[in-house]
């Protein structure tokens, strides 16, 4: 047992744990945030990824000892964040989501990708998708999402500022 | 599945690490990016009773050039090499494999040390380091010893290190600005580990040519005569290739069935040096 | 059309929790006091069980088949001629008949401590020789899995029809094609789940299961833990996915539940990943062999089967093994117009884990039959297969078309969907390309399926009740209530997972209410609130669940126009219902009006109210026959012959499910349901070594397609309505599953076929390709 001092979507949270507790059951079942999802427990579905220190990782083969005195935000993390108020718009626009299940994973993995790769296309969103598995979609319709939001960043940044 | 039981420690230096690894008489594992040993641990293929965390020790995250070689921490995750954030001694081509490791997620936590340390056969690290001729530094309490990765690894999943032993660097040696490389694999699909990959490398000035196949289950393996072929025909491979190519697959007991798949793959990597 | 009602584009409503985390799937059900389940399972395909260790200290916590006293078996019976029961046993006694089957059930205060102490129980097997595949299962003398049976075969079918001594003997072309689908995993995101509660207020158990049918789960669980059905409340919250996979009576439930009621504490069990690709019912697991007999130009006078089903262990309930043998061969006339069949289906057991049924049901391997038997016969007879297929499709002039196989293929133009195709594809562009040759060695292939998808069938003469199963749709219900604000409250039998009720069913409602879809609360999945109807499957929810909203909507407008017209002063006749409110000759009142009156001020209703008042139910009895989907899919390859890689170029799929309600969600059904196909073709197989012992035990060794692997495809929808379905609507939940694997194939023999290989075997992997090769080489092909 230890207590582990991890922020959580921006909130100090300080918990006596088993030292082989996950990061995923840590956030689920010691912060309550059930958003944060667990397909497979061995790094390969990417349901549970999550961002740590900014980074996506996978939640379930991170230990929550691991993630001790790191930045840990979740999928309930994104209140009033511009990119993923676009991310969610375009997601339900496209019809990038079923069943639910794995779209935390892609909404982390959405986001990072982003804001990381200024120039995304699609050929390179199917890459960096390809860790995060979905049953429902067929992917077409996310790619798509995720395609939109970049346009929609593109077009922004070619907008001259307005004056005054 | 959730792990065993098991302590968690994280010791602010290494020496703190080689500590804790020789008073746990053989039950302690050292863990990086967890990656590989993440999934045993949940699987309870893998039961340590101790976890020791190296992934935070500075003085394994951090690199040097040693002469004409660069000393790559062991804990350097692959999103860092992949993002350029080391000094690039090998032309580009550890930028280039970084990227086709896995995904985003796990290059982001796995480390290029755990990579070699778990030596799953498959792994992007391991035939590029066996073509570039990397070593891999191992500190125990008694001292340092330094290992080829070509004979560091010797199986699938199993290395010469030993009982309370770290790799503490992997040692690239810097390739010449005239030398040339090529790499392809083939997986079932992007990010998987590949069915089959390899590797070339020509470094005239240095005299070196080194032609590695990785498969899926066997580590591995220096292509001899193809190396040699491509020594002879100056690194620009020719007719030759081919032929020097069957005659390896032969001589590493290739399964005939892979054969093609094999063959293929390791012309495209040489054919892939032109460019 | 508004942007609300029938044929809107309305972007889910309930996307919101699902983005921003807040869904509930069994996973986040945490009740107080809550314990968690592991279980001890089988590490043997086949064995006797000797005896059973308990871990000193933890015999409290530690149940087996022997405790679990009051607790029946699971029987899944059906009708079917010759069909033999079996007792699926909750945990085992006895015999393990499959790797991975539940002996032992260990409880924890979390899910670590319930494995640690399921680690310590010691089980004592005696093994005894496994019933690995199909050909072990079939052989004489084999070892039995059933051991009262005498024999391996669940249920052995035949289906004649038609003259066939005449077919024969007419023949110009005969062509025959055997091939092999392999067993596979539906694979659902979210693993099995359940958490059970005694509620001591209520004196019921309620159990919460990721789960399709939660009302046909309440009256099997009911039987199997001897409680009446009023004592058991089944919730079925957000599931994870399902695909077919989620409708049986799990061990685990049983055990579970079980375990609540004895401890008096809730219990838990969330499956993890391991688990699920070891023991989960899965799927697939079929060879057949297919025979077409055609005249001079192609035209096929009659058709063979013969198909084999290896479906595992025990028998599902409520859908027991022998349904799929059934379908395929009920299917694989396909949309031909084909007067003269003999088939015949095997269902044989295995000391697998159950066979189950997955998104498509059989269809994939009935599509792959006739397709490449399609093929096959344009080969034969010189023509291309586009042509071959135009000259034996049933033509909309002859529907409703009484097919060979007691099927009514209700509307639809098949030649249509394929030309379509076709063109989408620019098949012409392709040939051209496949001759010139590609420079990097690939070879081009171009492959067809065309087939039909029967949706919402019902009762009888041949659905459900023929087969005599455990589950029989009937008439569908649902009800609808108009709240003391004026929304509305829709309550269904159905259970979406995906598909998007929350707003399809809204959507309906607008069309008749004209209430706003975000002024509707959709419900469905509770058994103490939703009608008795029978779940989601066989794509059925929009017709059956849907035809009954509309019933129910219609019954809510006559009280809605009687008080609006009575707060209106004006005539009944007079009054309309749009943009939720009641218009007049004179004014409008909104809805909310309405419900005050008929919830709080009586004395402003008019006389004669009806006592049901803003509340209405209804139920609809879809056409039993069913309504008949269709689509046609091109898909162009290019395979590596020396790697043995082939790469989807191009894919086309012209579909037609009749009048689309919400197009946007329709079109999520049918590229999910082909990216499950796609698995079904190149990537997918649940492997197992001679031992009986599942090799593909995690998603390294089970690969799932992923976006890299997901070509884009092109999609195009025809609406025939059909004449047999309110607002012509037709199913779509399981259309884009059946095609790929007969496309893909035709493509890949297509690209393979200057070099005289060719594959029929799913998957499609790279190195069935490189062995396919070799073969015509050593065969001395080209």
């Amino acid at each position: 047992m230890r207590t582990v001092n991890i922020r959580v979507n921006g909130k100090l949270v300080s918990r006596p744990v088993e030292d082989r507790l996950s990061l995923a059951d840590f956030v689920r079942d010691h912060c309550l945030l059930t958003g944060t999802h667990v397909g497979c427990e061995h790094g390969v579905c990417g349901a549970c990824t999550l961002l740590m220190d900014g980074k996506p990782v996978r939640s379930c083969i991170t230990l929550a000892a691991a993630a001790d005195e790191c930045d840990v935000r979740t999928v309930e993390g994104y209140r009033d964040d511009p990119l993923m108020q676009a991310i969610h718009a375009a997601f339900n626009l496209r019809h990038a989501l079923q069943c639910g299940f794995c779209t935390p994973g892609m909404l982390a993995t959405a986001y990072d990708m982003l804001s990381r790769i200024p120039d995304l296309d699609r050929d390179r969103i199917r890459i960096e998708l390809g860790g995060n598995l979905c049953r429902c979609t067929g992917y077409l319709s996310i790619i798509q999402a995720i395609e939109d939001v970049h346009a929609q960043r593109v077009a922004k940044a070619a907008t001259p500022p307005s004056k005054g | 599945m959730k792990p065993a039981p098991l302590s968690y420690s994280r010791p602010e230096a290494l020496s703190g690490v080689l500590d804790a690894l020789r008073q746990s008489s053989g039950d302690a594992r050292v863990i990086a990016g967890g990656q590989s040993l993440g999934p045993m641990l949940n699987f309870r293929i893998a039961q340590p009773r101790q976890l020791v965390d190296i992934s935070r020790i500075d003085a394994l995250c951090t690199t040097a050039m040693e002469g004409d070689a660069l000393a790559i921490g062991a804990c350097v995750t692959h999103a860092r090499i992949e993002d350029g954030e080391i000094p690039d001694v090998t032309l580009g081509l550890m930028r280039h494999i970084a990227r086709g490791i896995a995904y985003r997620a796990v290059r982001n936590r796995g480390t290029i040390g755990g990579s070699l340390a778990h030596a799953d056969p498959a792994a992007d690290w391991l035939a590029t380091m066996i073509a570039l001729d990397a070593s891999v530094r191992l500190q125990s309490t008694p001292g340092v010893r330094q290992l080829k990765v070509a004979d560091f690894v010797v199986g699938a999943l199993d290395t010469q290190i030993v009982e309370a032993e770290v790799i503490s660097h992997v040692l690239v040696p810097r390739l010449t600005a005239s030398a040339r490389w090529g790499h392809n694999k083939y997986a079932k699909k992007s990010g998987d580990f590949a069915e089959s990959a390899a590797i070339s490398i020509f470094d005239g000035e240095r005299g070196v040519a080194r032609v590695v196949l990785g498969r899926r289950a066997e580590p591995p393996a220096l292509m001899q005569r193809t190396s040699e072929q491509l020594a002879a025909d100056g690194g620009r491979p020719s007719g030759g290739a081919e032929a020097a190519v069957e005659a390896d697959l032969r001589s590493l007991g290739v399964k005939p069935g892979d054969w093609t798949m094999h063959r293929v793959i390791v012309m495209r990597a040489l054919r892939d040096m032109a460019t | 059309m508004s942007g609300f009602g029938i044929g809107a584009s309305l972007p889910r409503l309930e996307d919101a929790r699902f983005l921003e985390g807040r869904g509930q799937f069994c996973a986040d059900v945490a009740l107080p006091g809550m314990l968690h389940a592991a279980f001890v399972r089988s590490p043997h395909a086949h064995a006797r069980i000797l005896a059973i260790r308990k871990p000193v200290g933890f015999e409290e916590q530690v149940f087996c088949a022997a405790d679990l006293a009051g607790v029946g078996r699971i029987r899944s019976t059906a009708k079917l001629p010759g069909f033999k029961p079996s007792d699926w046993p909750v945990l085992a006694a006895g015999k393990v008949k499959h790797a991975g089957e539940p002996v032992v059930m260990a409880i924890g205060s979390t899910p670590a401590e319930a494995e640690d102490i399921a680690a310590q129980v010691e089980v004592e097997f005696a093994q005894l020789p496994p019933v690995v595949s199909m050909w072990d299962a079939l052989k004489s003398g084999a070892s039995l899995v059933h051991d009262e049976w005498g024999d391996n075969v669940l249920v052995d079918l035949k289906l004649e029809n038609g003259d066939l001594a005449a077919a024969k003997a007419a023949a110009v072309h005969t062509v025959e094609r055997s091939f092999r689908m392999n067993r596979m995993h539906p694979l659902a995101l979210e693993g099995r789940a359940c958490v059970a509660s005694y509620d001591s207020r209520l004196d019921e158990l309620v159990v919460y299961v990721a789960h399709q049918l939660p009302v046909p789960l309440q009256i099997g669980l009911s039987q199997v833990l001897g409680i009446s059905q009023r004592r058991l409340r089944i919730i079925a919250p957000d599931v994870g996915g399902s695909f077919g996979l989620k409708t049986y009576i799990e061990s685990e439930t049983v055990c579970v539940a079980w375990a609540a009621m004895k401890l008096r504490r809730p219990v838990r069990w969330v499956q993890d990943r391991y688990e699920s690709l070891v023991c989960d019912a899965n799927c697939r697991d079929y060879h057949a062999k297919v025979t077409a007999y055609a005249d001079a130009s192609g035209k096929v006078l009659g058709m063979e089967c013969d198909v084999i089903v290896d479906s595992g262990a025990y028998s599902p309930w409520p859908w027991p093994a022998g349904i799929e043998g059934g379908l395929a061969m009920g299917n694989m006339q396909g949309c031909y117009d084909i007067r003269a069949f003999r088939g015949r289906a095997i269902n044989v057991v295995s000391n697998k884990p159950a066979g189950q049924p997955f998104r498509g049901v059989a269809r994939p391997l009935s599509c792959l039959g006739h397709e490449v038997v399609m093929d096959a016969l344009a080969e034969a007879v010189g023509i291309d297969p586009v042509e071959i297929r135009l000259r034996n499709f049933v033509r909309p002039e002859q529907m409703p078309y009484a097919s060979i196989t007691k099927k009514t293929l209700d509307s639809g133009n098949y030649s249509a969907a394929l030309k379509r195709s076709a063109e989408l594809i620019d098949l012409p562009a392709v040939r051209a390309r496949q001759k010139k040759g590609e420079p990097d060695g690939r070879l081009i292939g171009v492959g067809f399926a065309s087939f039909y998808e029967q949706t919402a069938y019902g009762t009888g003469p041949f659905g459900y009740a023929l087969w005599g199963i455990e589950l029989v749709p009937g008439m569908e219900p649902a009800v609808a209530r108009l709240t003391g604000d004026g929304e509305l409250i829709l309550e269904v039998g159905t259970h979406s997972h995906g598909q998007g009720h929350e707003t399809v069913f809204a959507q309906l409602a607008y069309e008749v209410l004209g209430i706003d879809p975000r002024k509707v609360s959709v419900r469905f999945g509770d058994t103490s609130t939703s009608p008795v109807g029978t779940g989601t499957y066989t794509s059925r929810s929009m017709v059956s669940a849907g035809g009954a909203i509309v019933e129910a909507c219609r019954l809510l407008q006559g009280p809605i126009s009687k008080i609006g017209a009575h707060l209106l002063q004006c005539q009944e006749a007079d009054v309309s219902l749009r943009d939720g409110r009641v218009f007049g000759p004179r004014g409008s009142v909104e809805l909310a009006e309405i419900g005050r009156a008929w919830y709080h001020h009586p004395e402003d209703l008019p006389e004669k109210m009806d006592v049901a008042g803003l509340t209405a139910t209804a139920g609809h009895k879809p056409h039993d026959p069913g309504v008949f989907a269709y689509s046609a899919h091109a898909a162009v390859v290019a395979v590596d012959p020396e790697v043995g890689s082939v790469e989807v170029i191009d894919y086309a799929i012209v579909a037609d499910c009749g009048k689309r309600v919400n197009p946007l969600l329709v079109e999520g059904q049918v590229i999910g349901g082909f990216s499950n196909g796609l698995g079904n073709a190149l990537y997918e197989e649940s492997t197992y070594d001679d031992q009986g012992q599942p090799t593909a035990t995690t998603l390294a060794d089970y690969t799932a397609p992923t976006a890299p692997s997901i070509p884009d495809v092109k999609l195009e929808f025809i609406e025939t309505p059909s004449p047999y379905a309110m607002f012509g609507i037709k199913g779509i939940g399981e259309n884009g599953a059946i095609g790929p694997p007969a496309a893909i194939a035709n493509a890949v023999n297509d690209a393979l076929r200057p070099l005289k290989a060719s594959v029929f075997e799913t998957p499609i992997t790279a190195s069935r390709v490189r062995a396919a090769v070799m073969r015509a080489r050593s065969a001395g092909g080209a």
